[in-house]
């Protein structure tokens, strides 16, 4: 299992950075939900959270989960009040044009794990 | 920890906007006391959960949390349409969420399940027409 800088991750997944939050920080593990109770019930703690998802309560299940970071895939954009938030949480915030898939496989090629 | 700790909150319906803003102080709150990442991660689960079906289900409520040095005791307390069939509603996937929550990534039936996997004492008072009261409790090591 790698440990992957945050900045690193952004950089395989030619992520669009709206939020830096702590780009040296590593993350070992991904996880994939666009339900949140899902994603509050899962052991995502600490983990990078892929969600087509882009509303202010994303944000919310990220602080409580401590999730790092947040990719927006599939093209779409975050709100701008998801965006606030996650300034003020210093949670990084980044969307990537590939699809929910497309970003696993190269998330997958760094050796992050599930 | 001295003194029991009491915090309340009151949460707005529908207010997606100031979602989870509980669940947080909670979760602080039992950091600051230095309480073991394990019970707090619990608590925000079962606080974040409650919070929301407040928001969505409850028409707006109270959320209460008594801290002493044996457990954390996390209610709601809510004045909403109650639940007709408790049983159900605590089974997986059940959900009477509305187009809006689901849309939004609410409605997988799963709020109340993640409650109860994460409290040690989980009881649902409620009555249609009048609300719901939902207790739970996380024994301390
Ligand atoms: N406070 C409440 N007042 C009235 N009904 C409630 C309340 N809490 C829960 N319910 C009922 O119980 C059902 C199941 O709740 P649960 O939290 O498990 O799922 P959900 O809120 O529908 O979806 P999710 O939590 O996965 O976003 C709800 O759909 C609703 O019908
Ligand atoms: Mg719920």
């Amino acid at each position: 299992m790698a440990s992957v800088r945050i900045s690193e991750l952004c950089a395989e997944i030619d992520a669009k950075v709206h939020v830096p939050g702590d780009m040296d920080r590593e993350v070992e593990r991904a996880a994939v939900g666009d339900l949140l109770s899902f994603v509050m019930g899962s052991d995502a703690d600490g983990a990078a959270w892929i969600t087509v998802q882009t509303h202010l309560n994303v944000a919310a299940v990220a602080v409580l989960k401590d999730i790092p970071i947040i990719i927006i895939a599939s093209g779409r954009e975050p709100a701008a009040d998801l965006f606030e938030r996650c300034r003020a949480e210093g949670i990084a915030l980044v969307s990537a044009a590939a699809s929910v898939f497309d970003t696993c496989v190269k998330l997958g090629r760094l050796g992050i794990s599930g | 920890m001295a003194d029991p700790i009491h915090l309340e909150y009151e949460v707005a319906a529908d207010d997606y906007q100031a979602a989870g803003a509980a669940s947080n102080s909670v979760k602080e709150t039992l950091k600051m006391l230095g309480l073991p990442t394990a019970i707090s991660r619990r608590a925000a689960i079962i606080t974040y959960e409650a919070e929301m079906n407040l928001v969505i289900h409850g028409g707006g409520g109270k959320i209460v949390a008594n801290i002493d040095e044996e457990s954390v005791e996390l209610m709601t307390i809510d004045e909403g349409p109650g639940i007709p069939d408790v049983e159900k509603a605590v089974q997986e996937g059940f959900t009477t969420a509305g187009d809006r929550a689901r849309e939004m990534g609410f409605g997988a039936g799963m709020g109340l399940p993640n409650i109860k996997r994460n409290a040690d004492v989980f009881e649902i008072f409620t009555e249609v027409g009048t609300g719901t009261t939902l207790r739970t409790v996380i024994n301390l090591p």
